[in-house]
């Protein structure tokens, strides 16, 4: 029955998706087109973003994210203005009598170490016009001026200043997307996924500043060639590598330090980049005659080979990896592989195609030595996208393609490490799915002032076999417990074996996108955007912070996919000159199956995950403001976000009233407020000065509400679910860059970074936890602090 | 085997950077209830017919002050499996005591509380244990390589479904420390459950065994519910950290027949259980 329901919502999809490649159809006469790549003149990487108007037009258009532009004019003469943040604006002549291509070089305003001066995050006209709505963009160059703990650039921490998105609290990885959870997110590093954004829990990202080119963060409006992750998505894009010269940038510091060495290829056919990182708290450790140690290390790689002036390949590749270690008794690692292969295709000037292979891996290992056994997981998925874009003309272009997931979990394996090991060995079964979506956008200009996007994106799910299913009975995995008003797990009747290749649950989902600007005036204009996103894989914890322990689990027979809904309406406007910029966005979304777990879950070595959680639903809304100085000596923002998240867990088919008796509840990622403030100002060509200061409203947590004496300690009993809030998170952050060498002649550029980070030592509590000091076996609450005043002093270099 | 979920090589990691202080917090103050502590255990080798259970109130979490004691309560016991019924006497100071009671493995009883016109019943099997067969100790094995830690070596039986509760208490310290096991992955292996104290540099309020140390060790066999139970229980004794699980109502298996709203803290436990010390040398 679900199976036929499945394929005719299949039928409705290709129906949609044709329908829309038909429309538009309408030809403009007398018009050509111009198209090319833009790229820097300092090293030769391909610029995403960059804008090229024709003067005295309402024509114009941004690159994508391999450079590319196309625009479609009717014959004339025109003034050609190419700009690009940090970099000169070039005009050039064009005469328009016929289809042509240029390639255009940008030079940045001061080729110095990070003197860029950061222009708005892309050029106001574009800002204005483009639908492209909830999108957080940030320049590489901004991140790498921002003060920073332990002096390691951070874009995750970056990101974190910007409206809309807050951590859980220090120490922990990811990051929340208006009131979503950290596995809501899409994490993409050239487009191959990131399952763990965070080493060493945290403190840093997986993102080494060096090998980066630019991060785009939708925590909206997502665009329909995009799916699977119901809150953002982050397309962090790594550098190509330099095309001009071998070029050295690093930095040394107190707890890491990073090298990349990039230079042309194939007689400046190609480029690459390899970017490392290491830290050294583990080796000071082991010096210091400390057993214990932790520490990480990560890799990028990417080369690229231009075949012809309409073909090209990129190889990129990512390996990190983190270590921990307790003695001897007790190691752990986890870490991030992924490669990819992609080749781009010009097939003329209005089609622009990108082929891409990937694959991505996550795997972490816990061995006890004590016990003498390994715990192992991973997830395993290869993935083939393949994107189109068509510059139909100047009002109407067409993006296109399909993509198919394939997905190989581990959740886990215990591996007895010798014949003495207390503990059996035991697999907990593989899961395998494959993930599929073909869609479909338009990018519409109605009329001068009103641009609309329009999108479509079908995506499939296929739960495959290979491992039995549990049956229950009445089908119900979770069962509640009347009597003691408890839920518990179902009473197993059976196990259905599934055969490897077969569908076990496929799901289908439709997913529209839509979006339109309308220009009141040449400075302000109002966008509305909505967008449905179905996500099919989701990752359960039932800790304050996420672990690399949590298991991501497939979509299947127990638990339905996530689909939610975002309303978005914003309101943006460009001040005095374009020296401001103001953006306001409200937003509403509501989450369908977020599962949670129910109270007394067991999560870890878990195989019938689904006996140990509750669907739910959950909804967030709110309101952000950004109020950006985009020029000048002095430059910055001042974000705020006022919102709600809180999701409701009801009993369901297990019966009883739910989580929290039913009622909604704050999701640990629920901030009232969040103001961030960041600043820098630069005295001269030697000193700049920077500064963050954040303040968030306290994350919800379950405290105690009462006491018993019960087999000779005091118990606390606790309050509902997330129903107390941690004390607010504030900090203020301080940095100082200094520049001795202004010669500009030597090539090598150095620059001294000295940090302070919680400059004011604010013990902002990760947690807190209550208990009996074993003294007086009075009960007490005792606060985890992570950082304190935090000093750092790092040394980049460029040569 | 330790249950490695509580291994937290995590708060390892933070420990590098990390402080720890003891603040004011304001909390919730639920409304007071009973709490059943209804711990009918059996020694190995002796008569258990001397049994206590212990009524008192919850009360807000911080409070010091309070007497908690429950009296005037009826408290009774039923073999259901031989229509037995034991009742215990109120000594008055929250204790209720019968000399009568005659333990039968693997038979079922019922609790019966009745207190402030509210009926509280519990029903629970009485659960074997088997037997220690050494007790030792060592210094490579635990977390630290270099503090002494006691070690139970037992063999568990061939059915699975055993599971086992230990109650460990150094000889001076103020709170015993309560360990939950299953055989869940264990099942009728030779098990080797070891129990280390590890010593708080920052505050040297916590000090690891040394020779001449005396711990009181109990071993009891308890059922799968109250396993699931403790399993709750016990992670949330001293707090719960940044890694640990979110703190979560925790419901025992008396239940309140008059009012169900008003459920009881506590539970109606039946065991079997071994009792030894160990003096480090």
């Amino acid at each position: 029955m679900l199976l036929k329901k499945n394929i005719k919502m299949e039928l409705r999809g290709y129906c949609c998706l044709f329908f829309l490649l038909s429309i538009g159809a309408v030809m403009a006469q007398g018009t050509y087109t111009i198209s090319g790549t833009i790229t820097d003149k300092g090293n030769g990487e391909t610029l995403f973003g960059a804008s090229v108007f024709l003067k005295g037009t309402r024509l114009g258009g941004v690159t994508n994210e391999y450079g590319f532009y196309s625009l479609t004019a009717p014959e004339g003469t025109y003034t050609m203005v190419i700009s690009y943040m940090g970099f000169r604006d070039v005009e050039q002549q064009l005469v328009l009598d016929q289809n042509q291509k240029r390639h255009l070089e940008l030079s940045e305003i001061s080729t110095n170490l990070e003197e860029v001066v950061v222009t708005a995050e892309e050029p106001e006209r574009a800002l204005l016009k483009k639908p492209e709505m909830s999108v957080a963009k940030m320049n590489i160059a901004t991140v790498k001026r921002m003060p920073v703990v332990l002096g390691e650039v951070d874009i995750l921490k970056s990101l974190q200043m910007l409206p809309g998105v807050t951590n859980n609290g220090e120490g922990t990885g990811g990051f929340h997307v208006r009131g979503g959870g950290q596995d809501q997110n899409l994490v993409l590093l050239d487009e191959a996924i990131i399952y763990n954004t965070s080493h060493m829990f945290g403190f840093f990202s997986v993102f080494n500043a060096d090998a980066i080119k630019d991060v785009k963060l939708y925590k909206g409006g997502i665009p329909a060639r995009f799916g699977g992750r119901v809150s953002s998505v982050l397309d962090v894009r790594q550098k190509d590598g330099n095309k001009k010269r071998l070029a050295l940038t690093g930095g040394i510091g107190f707890i890491s330090s990073r090298l990349a060495v990039e230079g042309p290829m194939f007689k400046e056919k190609g480029s690459f980049l390899i970017a490392g990182r290491r830290s050294y708290a583990d080796l000071l450790l082991k010096a210091a005659g400390e057993k214990n140690s932790v520490g990480f290390y990560d890799l990028n790689l990417k080369t690229n080979y231009s075949i012809d002036s309409s073909n090209k390949l990129y190889l990129s590749g990512y390996f990190g990896r983190d270590n921990f270690e307790l003695g001897d008794s007790f190691n752990s690692g986890y870490g991030n592989t992924s490669g990819n292969l992609r080749w781009n295709h010009i097939f003329n000037d209005k089609l622009f195609s990108n082929l891409s292979l990937i694959a991505s891996k996550y795997d972490y290992k816990i061995g006890i030595a004590l016990d003498e056994f390994d715990w192992v997981s991973s997830i395993n998925n290869y993935n083939v996208k393949y994107d189109l874009k068509y510059y139909w003309n100047d009002r109407f272009k067409l993006d296109f393609g399909a993509s198919g997931i394939y997905y190989d979990f581990d959740p886990g394996q215990i591996k007895p490490t010798s014949d003495n090991s207390p503990v059996n060995p035991l697999a907990l079964d593989r899961k395998r799915a494959f993930e599929s979506g073909v869609y479909a956008n338009v990018e519409h200009k109605l009329t001068d002032e009103l641009t609309v996007q329009y999108g479509l994106r079908y995506s499939m799910f296929d739960r495959l076999g290979g491992q039995a299913m549990v049956d229950y009975a009445e089908d119900r995995p979770v069962v509640y417990n009347s009597v003691l008003d408890i839920y518990e797990r179902g009473t197993v009747i059976g196990e259905t074996d599934f055969e490897k290749g077969k569908t076990i649950e496929r799901f289908g989902n439709l997913e529209p996108r839509a979006s339109l600007a309308y220009e009141l005036n040449e400075r302000s204009s109002i966008k509305a955007g909505f967008s449905r996103v179905a996500q099919y894989i989701h990752l359960l914890s039932n800790t304050s912070s996420a672990t690399p322990l949590d298991v991501w689990t497939p979509s299947g027979r127990y638990v339905a996919p996530q689909l939610s809904n975002q309303y978005a309406l914003g309101y943006f406007r460009n001040l005095k000159d374009n020296r401001y910029s103001l953006e306001v966005e409200a937003y509403y979304k509501n989450v369908a199956n977020r599962i949670d777990y129910i109270d007394g879950s067991d999560l870890i070595g878990q195989n019938t995950i689904e006996t140990e959680i509750l669907n739910g639903e959950s909804r967030a809304y709110g309101l952000e403001l950004l109020l950006r100085k985009n020029e000048g000596d002095f430059t910055g923002w001042i974000a705020y976000t006022l919102s709600k998240s809180e999701q409701r867990t009801p009993g369901g088919a297990a019966g009883g009233a739910g989580i929290n008796n039913g009622a909604w509840y704050n999701t640990p990622f629920d901030r009232t407020h969040d103001i961030s403030i960041s600043g820098s100002y630069r005295l001269n060509d030697k000193w700049g000065f920077s500064t963050n200061l954040v303040f968030q409203t306290g994350r919800p947590v379950t405290y105690p509400n009462g006491q018993y004496q019960y087999e000779g300690l005091s118990i606390a009993s606790y309050a509902d679910r997330n129903s107390d809030r941690l004390p607010a998170y504030h900090r203020l952050d301080l940095a100082v860059n200094y520049k001795p060498n202004r010669r500009p002649d030597k090539r090598l550029k150095g620059e001294w970074v000295l940090g302070i980070y919680n400059a004011y030592g604010r013990k902002n509590a990760a947690a807190i936890s209550f208990g009996q000091n074993i003294e007086t076996g009075a009960n007490e609450a005792t606060r985890t602090a992570i950082f304190g005043i935090v000093p750092s002093l790092t040394y980049n270099f460029k040569f | 085997m330790n249950s490695y979920k509580t291994i937290l090589f995590l708060l390892m990691a933070t420990g590098l950077f990390s402080c720890e202080d003891v603040i004011d917090v304001p909390v919730q103050t639920a409304a007071a209830r009973l709490t059943i502590e209804a711990s009918l255990d059996w020694e190995k080798g002796t008569a258990g017919n001397v049994q206590t259970i212990k009524l008192s109130t919850s009360t807000a979490f911080f409070d010091t002050v309070s007497n908690t004691a429950v009296t005037g309560a009826q408290v009774s016991v039923t073999n259901t499996d031989m229509s037995a019924q034991f009742d215990f006497v109120d000594q008055d100071n929250g204790t209720y005591t019968t000399t009568e009671f005659v333990p039968v493995i693997g038979q079922s009883y019922t609790l019966e509380i009745v207190y402030n016109g509210e009926t509280y019943r519990a029903t629970e099997t009485l659960n074997p244990v088997t037997e220690i067969s050494e007790v030792l100790q060592s210094r490579d094995d635990g977390f630290s390589e270099d503090e002494l830690e006691v070690r139970i070596i037992f063999t568990d039986p061939e059915e699975e479904g055993n599971n086992y509760l230990f109650k460990f208490q150094k000889l001076g310290e103020l709170l015993p420390t309560l360990e939950v096991g299953t055989d869940e992955f264990i099942n009728g292996n030779e098990i080797d459950w070891w129990y280390e104290i590890e010593e708080d540099e920052d505050t040297e309020t916590i000090e690891a065994f040394a020779p001449g140390d005396v711990v009181n060790i109990e071993m009891y066999g308890i059922s799968k519910a109250y396993n699931d139970y403790l399993e709750i229980l016990t992670d949330q004794v001293g707090g719960v950290g940044l890694f640990e699980a979110t703190p979560v109502a925790v419901k025992g298996n008396c239940v309140n027949l008059t009012n169900p709203e008003n459920f009881a803290h506590g539970y109606f436990r039946l065991t079997e259980f071994n009792k030894t010390s160990y003096t480090f040398e």
